[in-house]
């Protein structure tokens, strides 16, 4: 087995800019990434789902790109482009036909040096992130299930409990100032990190980055809120009403252990022990053998980028003739399982060699099909931005490979405990009322 | 803070040269038992992905029941001669692979991915699983439950619904008209059925695999050859069936969704498939209407009048037919002005020449992206798939970029003209009927449907 060696370069410029240059001249595309170190869990307080309402701004016009060029002169030089609000980090991602990497890197540096914006375009963006809710969240079966419904269980501090998305009433709140300074405040060259990935070399890719973003002015560092969380005592539950599916549905979240420790490699592979597919644990006692279930999955939210209390999470559709009590009881039998045996040798290793071919994955891993090295840049941005080390990306698969089945239940006895956990129960309404609607 | 100097670029810097496209070599072979091998080289991880394509799904079987391949796809992991359920499951995570088999209207695929030190292992089971899936009782039962479950749960989703209706209106008693089963069809099913279909289906002679990766091509062809050169069997029979229905006037389709906070617009006409030489035309234009961001219906109904989240429309291509729908999620007040818009674009681009920038900037964008397959295994093994499963020219990929630059603004006039079939689209909106009707009377005759397809009015 070869060591990862992904060509990686990374320099600050003057004004506080990071910037990472990870050439492969594979095809002649480029993928171009500014990440700025603000996401959901930060923004103001009054003000739910600004930043995602935000985000939908920076494509509403910029000093010398007014509404509809960014786009435009993307989709015409060949390209794709989106962006999207994240827990902690916003992104804004291009991937092109690498004769366009200078064309994209202006766009990238218009908008990150001035954004001209209206009320209309406010009004407009408004609408369409309402639509985007009632599409995602409010007209569709389990909708925000569990990403919403979790967080104000879970969490106290209103950073991580807050809806993200954003209450109506707070985004018909938001003002073009509120805009205006959350820009200054945030979207600072000294609080992003510029990636670019691909056909393009190392001089030519930093000459560029210099070029175009050189210049604009950084700002005070910003005043982060504490995400932090007064510490759990007993395990938390909530409820919420299911309009649409007639599936009872839970949601368990155990809070995760810091990022970059051994007891994270750890849950990592307890997370594939227990959520890997049709071969996990979960999948395979709930649904395959007790059948009490007919879909168990989960995960780690977005584990290499997240910078606050973050979670393991379990999502059970169960049978409606089996209780959410013996259901729970089942999942916990489970829990109970792993925490008095462990894992054994040879489910290590085969999760293991699952970890390492998912990893690889991830890293050329696209998005909408479209937009190559989506995984490589989010996990160079997260290890730039929060950690200061992009090169984390060639070697943080070894600390997982190094983990022992020991470690394994250490973590499950230390982690999957009842004061690490939250529950919500996604309830489907009577049958009755519903006929009745 | 330092003085800054300015010295900001405000014009737009030019594209600068392009870098060659040049797409990897492929190897083609056939098989003594009729299985056709297709092998591509892509070293950007230490992985491969792999399709084993059956050209048949479930229109071949609808003579037979709805969905019957899809259900007879669902089993087909869950148990062999040889392995149990558990034991396959837990020997692809030993391989380190993915793999999920699946079907759809006219082929079914084993999709498979790994890393290439255990390449010949998953390949084997993929093989196993092609031939000797055993469909066991106690798991046809659990399989048939889930399959229940979704079958509910689709119909409380207003995407689903557009396109089910869609697809009856447009096909009529064609096969393709068969979207999903009922929960009594579903309940209907038997082993048996299902075994058969696997056994018609899955034959060396109506078999594609398809592999692109980390790896040296002639060891592979050997690899592949071991593991597939005995298997033998026929191609099935493809089952006559009868020509969708030619249909005249707009006519609107109401499925009732009470309470709905959104509507779910979706219309659509019949147009052509993959093989037609009319193909990158109505691709090219299908992009400059709704196909891009950049697009007519995003830039009108989204960016200016914020009226939805993610309008597009699109070509569907079916093996036998294709046809364009067109689709946005809208408020609830305004169905009538999104439609209204959606027309208004149509008639345009069937009325006047699209102006040469704006279609340069589609063909650029058209090309640009065709190109972004080559970046990644997943995207060549998709480019590579479609090829051969429509049977196109072995030069597609190569030409395909100067084929788009070709195209002129008479060329969108015509395709507008000939696809765009504005008079006589079939509109479907789902929503809340007591919101939406009024506004749905505008556009034709309304025929009122409940959530399980039965006529209401």
């Amino acid at each position: 087995m070869k060591p990862l060696q992904i060509p990686i370069e990374h320099k600050t410029l003057g004004n506080g800019l990071r910037v990472v240059v990870a050439p492969d001249s594979t095809a002649p595309v480029v993928t171009v990434g500014v990440y700025y170190k603000i996401g959901f869990r930060l923004e103001p307080q009054g003000r739910s789902g600004f930043a995602h309402l935000f985000e939908h701004m920076m494509f509403q016009g910029s000093e010398n790109a007014p509404k509809m060029q960014h786009i435009k002169l993307v989709n015409s030089s060949g390209g794709v482009l989106n962006g999207s609000t994240m827990y902690d980090v916003t992104n804004y991602f291009e991937a092109v036909p690498s004769n366009a990497l200078e064309r994209v890197l202006w766009l990238e540096a218009d908008r990150m040096r001035a954004l001209k914006v209206d009320d209309e375009n406010l009004r407009n963006q408004r609408d369409v992130v309402k639509e985007e809710v009632r599409v995602n969240v409010m007209n569709q079966p389990y909708g925000g299930f569990p990403w919403l419904d979790m967080p104000p269980v879970a969490f106290r501090n209103w950073a991580n409990a807050h809806n993200f998305y954003g209450d109506f009433a707070d985004l018909d709140a938001a003002s073009l100032a509120d805009v205006q300074t959350f820009f200054r405040t945030y979207y600072i060259p000294n609080n992003a990190v510029l990636l670019i990935l691909g056909d393009v070399n190392l001089a030519e890719g930093f000459a560029l980055a210099d070029k175009h973003f050189g210049d604009i002015p950084a700002g005070p560092p910003p005043k982060f809120a504490d995400p932090s969380e007064p510490k759990q005592t007993q395990e938390r539950r909530g409820d919420v009403i299911e309009k649409f599916g007639t599936l009872p549905a839970m949601a368990i979240g155990y809070v995760m252990p810091p990022r970059r420790t051994p007891e994270w490699c750890a849950m990592g592979l307890l997370d594939q022990a227990l959520h890997g597919g049709r071969a996990g644990r979960l999948y395979r006692e709930l649904v395959l053998e007790k059948q009490i279930a007919v879909e168990a999955d989960g995960g780690i939210d977005d584990v290499f980028v997240y910078d606050g209390p973050t979670q393991m999470t379990t999502r059970i559709f169960h049978k409606p003739e089996i209780s959410s009590e013996d259901t729970l009881a089942a999942f916990d039998e489970i829990v109970r399982e792993v925490q008095g045996k462990g894992i054994t040798p040879s489910e290590l290793d085969q999760l293991k060699v699952k970890w390492r071919s998912d990893y690889f994955a991830t890293l050329e891993g696209g998005r909408g099909g479209h937009m190559p090295k989506y995984g490589l840049m989010h996990l160079l941005a997260g290890f730039t931005l929060f950690d200061g080390e992009p090169q984390l990306v060639n070697t943080i698969l070894d600390g997982f490979l190094a983990v022992t089945k020991e470690q394994v239940l250490a973590a499950a006895q230390d982690y999957l405990l009842p004061q690490n956990r939250a529950i919500v129960f996604r309830k489907p309404v009577e049958k009755s009322a519903q006929e009745a609607a | 803070m330092a003085t800054q100097v300015q010295r900001t670029a405000k014009s737009i810097p030019e594209l600068s040269a392009e870098r060659e496209v040049r797409w990897p070599k492929r190897t083609k072979t056939k098989l003594a038992n009729g299985l056709d091998i297709i092998l591509l080289e892509s070293h950007t991880i230490p992985k491969f992905h792999g399709e084993l394509y059956l050209r048949s799904g479930n229109a071949a079987a609808a003579a037979r029941g709805t969905a019957l391949a899809e259900m007879a796809a669902t089993m087909v992991r869950t148990g062999t001669a040889k392995h149990t359920s558990r034991e396959i499951e837990e020997q692809l995570r030993g391989l380190g692979a993915d793999l999920s088999v699946s079907a759809g209207q006219d082929n079914s695929a084993i999709s498979f991915a790994g890393l290439s030190d255990h390449a010949e292992p998953l390949l084997q089971l993929v093989n196993e699983l092609a031939r000797e899936a055993a469909f066991p009782a106690g798991e046809f039962e659990r399989e048939r439950r889930q399959r229940l479950e979704e079958v509910k749960l689709e119909r409380t989703q207003p995407g689903f619904l557009a396109g089910e209706r869609l697809r009856k209106v447009l096909f009529g008693s064609h096969p393709y008209a068969q979207v999903s089963p009922s929960e009594e069809q579903v309940a209907a099913y038997t082993r048996e059925e299902l075994q058969s279909v696997y056994r018609d289906f899955y034959t060396p002679e109506n078999a594609i695999l398809i592999l692109v990766g980390d790896f040296d091509p002639a060891t592979m062809q050997k690899a592949a050859e071991r593991v597939f050169g005995d298997w033998s069997g026929r191609k099935p029979a493809t089952p006559e069936s009868t020509k969708p229905p030619v249909l005249k006037g707009r006519r609107v389709y109401l499925v009732d969704l009470p309470a709905s906070v959104q509507t779910q617009i979706l219309c659509g006409c019949h147009a052509i498939t993959r093989k037609h030489p009319d193909w990158i035309k109505l691709g090219l234009t299908n992009s400059l209407y709704g196909g891009a961001f950049n697009s007519r219906l995003v830039m009108n109904i989204r960016e200016d009048k914020g009226y939805t989240y993610s309008p597009r429309s699109g070509v569907n291509p079916l093996r036998q037919y294709g046809y364009f729908s067109v689709s946005a999620a809208v408020r609830n007040d305004v169905v009538a002005a999104s439609l209204t818009e959606i027309f208004y674009e149509i008639d345009k681009l069937r009325s006047l020449p699209v102006p040469e920038a704006e279609l340069l900037d589609a063909q650029n964008y058209l090309t640009g992206v065709f190109s972004m397959g080559l970046a990644t295994q997943s995207g060549l093994l998709s480019q590579i798939s479609t090829l051969a499963l429509n049977e196109l020219p072995d030069d597609y990929l190569e030409t395909y970029r100067e084929k788009v630059r070709a195209l002129k603004p008479e060329d969108v006039l015509t395709a507008a003209r000939t696809y765009f079939d504005s008079a006589n689209m079939q509109i479907v909106v789902v929503g809340d009927r007591k919101q939406i009707e009024s506004q749905a009377e505008l556009f034709g005759e309304v025929g009122i449907y409940d959530a399980r397809g039965n006529r209401q009015n």
